[in-house]
């Protein structure tokens, strides 16, 4: 029932324009922008304007992010957060530190999935990891969608999967689909698709179906 | 129909009939009537009321049938009905045949179904004849790179096999078909070729389920024989003979299962698994290895395995009623004479027809006993299985055979006990 | 030494050479392939050395379907009938997902009495499969009346179901803004009658499948799945729950109206594959529970379906949405860019994840373990090929 009550404005990825964050109704702003290319290390400074200490008790999402954010300051994008739902998105050099980073700090032990989806108006394809938690109470409800975005003409990211072991076969799926190589990853390999299949990674946008 | 059919006309008709009446014409001159001559000619018949039996005289005695039970009487008692009828093939067969008609209405009132029900009009009845006629038209295939002459010949061998541990059973007394002295060690002997039956097969079908099937069997069922064999002998010391009817006549009046108890039960477990049956149908399971050693039979070789099979449960039911429930012992309920006061030709000798119906009556009990498993178990592994077979059977039977022998140095039970 | 004596030491060296038996010789590779009657539509390959498995690799997409491409090119409620197949008999629960994802897309509020009629089929379809799972656990481990009064028990809810939505499987019942039809007349007192025939049922099933000897046997200390490994694995739904992780999505994220249902999650912490083929059971007992709750506070009348334009559409966005289907979590990933067809569906599916401790678990086990193991995983093969 929560979720239908306060529907934030999801205003994402397809189009081009510079990325807003999302904000929940009576929180204040959590302004960062955002330059994918830097790569500096995190440095602790964060030229974000941390929220004020009422709302932080109340707000776990927030909190959680707020961390993260003030740990990697420059490289995090935080795409939207919602009751029970959090987004956040980095550069894929970076990948394995933050998501050590989150693993180790808050109780995100396992990966539910990992999406890919095709951009091929950006040229970039995403890769989403959705991270839960089973062991702290107070994370199970709470779903952290740790993204990042990579060039499609050379689709390579590092793997996930000396963080979280859950990922394996996924990587392995998102391979196969949309075509992006997983660095590091023991069996990079067909898994779904049988074994004559020619043709390009069928979840890109310019694979048609025959016929449609 | 396959093939077109023919323009009904009065002309066909007729043809056809002819037809028939040449062929018929044929077949008897040619075949029938020279067997009948060749029979009534030079097999020696018995004497009827004094007279040599010609040819003549029994077309002659044909008519009359008062004049044909003799006839019958003698036939019966003719080594080639005792093999093939009675207490030989056909009634090991139709039991066999009855037994898995029943098993498969058992099981299913078990599992809240209600089995074969289309085959014939009460029940599916003749649900069994529709089975052996699909086979019978079946096609047989036998994998590539398989061994030719083992594969063909090993069903036969089984069903052989199975049919001598059959001929060593006694129904009634008198009845049986090979009346030895060592009958229980014969059987047991017998028994042994099983093992090797399946190994074979297996290790001709070249493949590699029915390799694991056939293995699991050799292991399954050598394990199991020496329990089997202990248990026997704890009745042969309790009746001091190995002949098979002299331990059914030893048990009387109790029978041997209330001094040996623990006996019988290792029997029961060790049959259940010589026969491959629930919870012991490893070389048979389905969800790991296909069917085991029986993947590849296809047709009447699957016929012949099951006829086989059909044929040792009822052997090892029999002698289980032999060993231990006093074999065809019990109540004379058969008159002595069907007619009050009827003083011509005995018709049926009542105390053989007592003793092969309360046998029947017993072998049954104990079938379904070895039926009901099925439908409460799942399936054992393989080294759970080894381990029961070596280590707790034998120790079992070792136990019962001790009180065997104590009871007959008590001088309790056997020959020229007290209870005798 | 002589030379002859030389050259006979040297060929039999050489003959021991040929014989001697490498590693490789003494594994056998076993194919249980999509073709076989202990596996399903599932392929994985496993080498055993003896009766140890000493290598497990699964090989899914027998019956791949690319369901997820399909779905790029139907407008949302077109979505529906496809999206249903990869588990026939659990629909429900799948286009459950799905529903709520696009519900917060587009921004639909579901009526009440629709909520409660949704969450009424979610658990019949949640009994309908477990019992499918148990009749096939049967086959695998050789028990025929394991796989006989299950099945036969199933007819109950296949026509309360029947009933309810018009199909014995593949609903459809279950769309954006609610579902398609009301509650016939009668079906309460008649899912009423059936549950509390089947509860007595369930005694017997416990007394006979899972109180048996020689079941106990074959699945305890099998196949052990500590918490800390079931945790990393990311395992979920019966399997996470028998390691001790009392992980139930509709207690920890209610969905709909399930905050207002009072149940137990049940968990059990030896994590072995009998504690794995019990919590389904006791996941069924709870159900009948549930359904006795949702039958009572079910609104008596009201409309079961919000009204839509056709061709919904929302904003842009994003949704991710998870129920417990009776394999685990079912996650819905659904990008919008603002048309009514989804920009991108990505389906997370239990069994795709329970299948990493296919090989995690197979490994260093006996072969006679292998279908007591996998099946407990609760893993459906064509679920997992999506």
């Amino acid at each position: 029932m929560n979720s239908k009550k306060s529907r934030t404005e999801g205003n994402d990825l397809p189009n081009d324009s510079p990325i807003e964050e999302h904000v929940q109704p009576n929180e204040s702003k959590v302004k960062v922008k955002i330059d994918t290319t830097d790569t500096r290390p995190a440095n602790g400074t964060a030229d974000a304007i941390l929220p004020t200490a009422s709302s932080m008790t109340s707000n776990l999402e927030q909190e959680i992010i707020n961390m993260i954010v003030s740990a990697y300051g420059n490289m995090i994008e935080v795409v939207y957060v919602r009751p029970s739902r959090m987004k956040i998105r980095v550069p894929p050099q970076d990948i394995v530190r933050v998501a050590t980073f989150i693993k180790e700090n808050f109780s995100f032990d396992h990966a539910e999935s990992v999406a890919g989806t095709d951009y091929p108006k950006e040229n970039q394809i995403e890769i989403v990891y959705h991270l839960s938690s089973y062991t702290d109470e107070n994370i199970v409800p709470k779903i952290l969608a740790l993204s990042s975005r990579v060039n499609r003409d050379e689709p390579r990211i590092p793997s996930l999967i000396n963080v979280f072991k859950s990922v394996e076969y996924h990587e392995r799926e998102t391979y196969e689909m949309v075509g992006v190589y997983f660095e590091g990853h023991p069996r990079m390999e067909r898994f779904l698709l049988p074994e004559d299949w020619a043709d390009i990674p069928p979840l890109r946008k310019d694979f048609r179906i025959k016929g449609r | 129909m396959a093939s077109a059919p023919q323009k009904f006309t009065f002309g066909n008709f007729v043809a056809s009939v002819i037809w028939l009446v040449f062929w018929i014409l044929v077949i008897v001159t040619l075949i029938v009537l020279p067997l009948i001559f060749i029979i009534l000619f030079y097999v020696p018949l018995p004497p009827v009321e004094g007279e040599v039996l010609t040819p003549y005289l029994f077309f002659s005695m044909m008519v009359d049938p008062s004049r044909t039970l003799p006839i019958i009487k003698s036939f019966i008692h003719t080594d080639i009905f005792r093999v093939a009828v009675f207490p030989g093939f056909m009634y090991a067969a139709i039991i066999a045949a009855a037994t898995i008609f029943i098993e498969r209405k058992f099981l299913a009132k078990m599992q809240l179904r209600i089995g074969p029900l289309y085959a014939g009009k009460i029940e599916g009845i003749l649900q069994l004849i529709a089975d052996g006629l699909k086979l019978i038209s079946k096609e047989i295939i036998v994998p590539s790179g398989a061994d030719k002459p083992i594969f063909w010949a090993t069903p036969i061998a089984f069903v052989a096999t199975a049919a001598a541990v059959v001929a060593l059973i006694p129904v009634a007394p008198g009845w049986v078909v090979a009346n030895v002295d060592v009958g229980l060690l014969a059987v047991f002997a017998i028994l042994g070729f099983f093992p090797l039956f399946a190994l074979l097969f297996s290790w001709a079908s070249n493949s590699k389920y029915p390799f694991i099937g056939g293995l699991r069997a050799l292991h399954q069922m050598i394990a199991f024989e020496i329990p089997f064999i202990l248990s026997a002998l704890s009745v042969v010391v309790l009746s001091g003979s190995l002949n098979l009817s002299e331990i059914a006549t030893s048990q009387n009046p109790y029978w041997f299962i209330l001094f040996l108890p623990i006996s019988a039960f290792v029997f029961y477990i060790s049959s259940l698994a010589e026969l491959e049956r629930i919870p012991f149908d490893l070389p048979e399971a389905e969800s790991e290895i296909v069917a085991g050693w029986l993947t590849e039979t296809s047709g009447m070789i699957y016929g012949l395995l099951q006829l086989g099979t059909y044929l040792k449960l009822y052997a090892l039911a029999a002698l289980f009623v032999i060993l231990f429930l006093g074999g065809w012992s019990g109540p004379q309920i058969f008159p002595k004479e069907l007619i009050p006061g009827y003083s011509g030709v005995q018709i049926y000798n009542a105390i053989t027809v007592n003793a092969a119906f309360w046998f029947t009556i017993k072998t049954f009990g104990v079938i379904m006993l070895l039926l009901l498993p099925r439908g409460i178990n799942p399936r054992i592994r393989i080294d759970i299985l080894l381990h029961t077979g070596w280590y707790k059977l034998i120790v079992l039977s070792f136990i019962n055979i001790f009180v065997a022998l104590a009871l007959v140095y008590g001088g309790i039970a056997g020959p020229g006990g007290l209870v005798q | 030494m002589t030379d002859f004596q030389e050259k006979v030491d040297e060929t039999i060296k050489m003959g021991l050479e040929i014989v001697k038996e490498t590693e490789e010789d003494r594994l056998m590779t076993l194919s249980v392939g999509p073709q076989h009657p202990g596996s399903g539509h599932f392929r994985f390959t496993v080498k055993v050395d003896g009766d140890y498995i000493v290598y497990c690799d699964p090989d899914p997409g027998y019956v791949h379907r690319g369901e997820e491409k399909m779905s790029e090119y139907r407008n949302f409620i077109q979505n529906i009938p496809h999206l249903e197949r990869p588990v026939i008999h659990d629909s429900n629960n799948i286009t459950y997902s799905y529903s709520l994802a696009v519900e917060e897309l587009v921004n639909i509020e579901v009526p009440r009495r629709g909520q409660f009629i949704r969450a009424i089929a979610s658990e019949l379809n949640r009994q309908v499969y477990t019992l499918y799972w148990l009749a096939i656990y049967g086959i695998f481990l050789g028990h025929s009346t394991m796989f006989m009064w299950p099945t036969g028990d199933r007819e109950l809810f296949i026509d309360l179901l029947e009933a309810l939505t018009g199909a014995r499987v593949t609903h459809a019942f279950n769309i954006p803004g609610g579902v398609r039809n009301d509650m016939p007349e009668g079906f309460k007192e008649r899912c009423l009658r059936q549950i509390a025939y089947f509860e007595k049922r369930l005694v017997e099933y416990e007394d006979i499948f899972y109180n048996n000897p020689l079941f106990r046997q074959r699945t305890e200390g099998v196949g052990t799945l500590r918490k800390e490994d079931a945790i990393s694995l990311g395992v979920t739904g019966s399997v996470v729950r028998a390691s001790g992780v009392p992980f139930d999505v509709r207690k920890a994220e209610p969905y709909d109206i399930y905050n207002e249902i009072d149940f137990q999650v049940q968990y059990m912490k030896s994590g072995d594959s009998f504690a794995r083929s019990m919590i389904p059971f006791l996941d069924m007992r709870e159900s009948c529970h549930i359904l006795r709750q949702l039958l009572d506070k079910i609104p008596q009348a009201g409309e079961v379906r919000a009204k839509l334009q056709p061709n919904p559409k929302g904003p842009a966005g994003e949704s991710y949405k998870r129920v417990e289907s009776a394999r685990g979590a079912l996650g819905y990933y659904i990008i919008s860019d603002g048309s009514p067809k989804p920009y991108r569906v990505k389906i997370s599916v239990g069994s795709f994840r329970n299948m990493l401790a296919l090989p995690f678990l197979l490994v260093g086990s006996k072969l006679g373990d292998m279908p007591s193991i996998y099946w407990s995983l609760n893993y459906w093969p064509v679920e997992a090929d999506r």
